[in-house]
């Protein structure tokens, strides 16, 4: 109960602190321009790189989104106002989490049908369309779903919200692609199933230790 | 000193006298509690107990714990040494039963910038377990209470400082608790939103909640509080009544004389016997200094007897008891602010 109250609560945060306009305008409007400007992806199909380009951007907005608000929030004593109340210290982590996540995925599919609809103006219908983004979609979706529990992880440790960001920048695009690595090395692993393992696996870990570091912390 | 001593006896004297709790329940109990942060010692085996409708005013300078003793009342500090216990139930073992009895009024607790005062209503009623229903309710009562319902579609941000300390006050009355734990309610606060925010508080006693009001300053609890318990250095020094603390405070009586204008005082009251020394405070009003451990009656006498040999116009005959602040000086010792 208090999952959902504090969960749709930060989705309303986002939305009156209009980050989600600069979210879901800003992200496909950006990877439109990419294309259009760069020569070289112009006979590519925009969708493809669209998925790509947001996903790794998005991996970064999402650890500054979440490290950044943490801090801000400690520092402000916001949570001593929710941890006086019936609430469990890991449902407002958690909401947090699933909070940027599905503000996320919303922008990378409005990028996604965005960028659908200008290749079929433009170029037709893609062939094997759906398959390859379907596999796009799954290992963006798994690499933030690391880069959110990384953000939350230097939100929790961290007390200025410069270290934070910083932190996010360095760590949360670059480690996020790690989920990949190991396809270039081992041949016949199938990336998308691997990124998906490795996706739920690494993220849950990090949120258990996140949610033990943050059971410890004094308000 | 004195002139504030003479004040503070005026303000006792209109105090509304309370009920009569010494057989109330006891609600709130801190058994040998200690609580260490690193190589500081914040609370150092403090015990003590508040009654049910009783307002606990909890005094001493900054730093000398009393946040720490609230914080581990409301579940924001949970490894500590010792026990509390709220209705007869310890309150680490089922914590959520306690959140409903306890509303917080923080300190420094701020507000997420992008809510409005409805908002963090809405949110913070939710999330104390009422419907949507009662939380409309609610707010509507208590903006009305805290005189804030023009406030309430504003960003809390914009709010003035008087307005988001009352803010903090109304989340905490959100779910109508039966203790409600206030945590330097009045500091910051101009002296008009001193007055309005006591009368709140005085109110909301009336109505028969529990309150334990923190403050470093004497006079904001001693005219609410129905017992005080002063603490310096993560210890209980004294806890009582604001009459028991004035009366266990031994130090020596001062009676003040007042005489007509322009007309000279008694002489010779220096040289009687257990007065200490005189000190004239205006023309016309002077405090005499009695030694400690005396029969004041007998020296009232003496003093009487010199007024009707020299025929002197007294307007006022006083004795002066020490002030609460006198106490709370004497057992904090004055120079730890």
């Amino acid at each position: 109960m208090s999952f959902l109250l504090l969960f749709l609560d930060e989705l309303k945060g986002y939305a009156k602190s209009k980050v989600m306009i600069v979210l879901w305008f800003g992200l496909p409007l950006l990877s439109f321009l990419i294309h259009f400007i760069q020569p070289e992806t112009e006979d590519f199909p925009i969708s493809f790189l669209v998925v790509l380009l947001v996903a790794s951007i998005g991996g970064t907005l999402s650890a500054i989104m979440l490290s950044t608000s943490i801090v801000n929030e400690k520092n402000r004593h916001v949570y001593e106002l929710f941890l006086i109340r019936p609430v469990k210290r890991y449902n407002l982590l958690l909401a947090k989490f699933f909070a940027v996540f599905l503000c996320l995925i919303i922008a990378i599919l409005i990028s996604l049908i965005g960028g659908l609809l200008i290749d079929i103006i433009t170029i037709g219908f893609p062939e094997n369309y759906l398959n390859s983004i379907f596999d796009s979609l799954i290992i963006s979706m798994s690499s933030m779903a690391i880069t959110c529990s990384i953000g939350i992880f230097i939100g929790v440790l961290v007390s200025s919200v410069a270290v934070a960001a910083i932190l996010a920048v360095y760590l949360g695009g670059q480690l996020s692609s790690v989920i990949i690595l190991p396809t270039f090395f081992i041949p016949g692993l199938d990336p998308e199933m691997l990124a998906l393992i490795l996706g739920i696996s690494i993220s849950t870990i990090l949120m258990g230790i996140n949610i033990l570091l943050f059971n410890r912390m004094q308000f | 000193m004195i002139s504030m001593a003479l004040n503070r006896k005026k303000e006792i004297n209109i105090a509304p006298q309370k009920t009569d709790l010494s057989n109330g329940d006891t609600l709130i109990e801190f058994r040998n509690v200690s609580k260490k942060y690193k190589s500081l010692l914040a609370l150092d085996n403090i015990s003590f107990k508040i009654q049910k409708g009783e307002v606990f005013g909890y005094i001493g300078p900054n730093g000398a714990g009393k946040t720490t003793t609230i914080k581990i009342l409301v579940g924001l500090i949970r490894d500590y040494l010792g026990e509390v216990y709220v209705d007869g139930k310890n309150i680490t073992i089922n914590r959520d039963d306690f959140h409903h009895l306890i509303g917080y009024h923080p300190q420094e607790a701020g507000f997420q910038e992008w809510r409005t005062v409805d908002h963090a209503f809405r949110t913070f009623g939710r999330l104390s377990g009422l419907s949507k229903l009662q939380v409309e309710h609610r707010t509507n009562e208590i903006l009305n209470i805290l005189n804030l319902l023009d406030a309430r579609y504003k960003k809390i941000v914009h709010l003035s400082s008087g307005m988001f300390q009352k803010l903090r006050l109304g989340q905490a009355l959100l779910h109508e608790p039966e203790i409600l734990v206030l945590d330097e309610p009045l500091s910051g606060l101009d002296p008009s939103s001193r007055f309005q925010f006591k009368n709140i508080i005085k109110k909301l006693a009336k109505s028969g909640i529990t309150i334990l009001f923190s403050s470093h300053i004497l006079s904001d609890v001693q005219d609410i509080a129905d017992r005080i318990g002063i603490i310096n250095y993560g210890q209980i020094m004294k806890i009582g009544t604001p009459e028991d603390l004035q009366s266990s405070f031994n130090i020596g009586n001062i009676i003040q004389i007042e005489v007509a204008e322009n007309t000279a005082f008694c002489k010779g009251l220096e040289d009687l016997k257990n007065v200490e020394y005189i000190e004239k405070v205006r023309s016309n009003i002077q405090l005499i200094h009695l030694k400690s451990d005396i029969d004041v009656d007998l020296v009232i006498n003496l003093i009487l007897n010199k007024f009707i040999e020299q025929k002197c116009k007294i307007r006022n005959f006083n004795l002066v008891k020490p002030s609460l602040e006198d106490v709370y000086l004497k057992y904090v010792g004055g120079g730890t602010f």
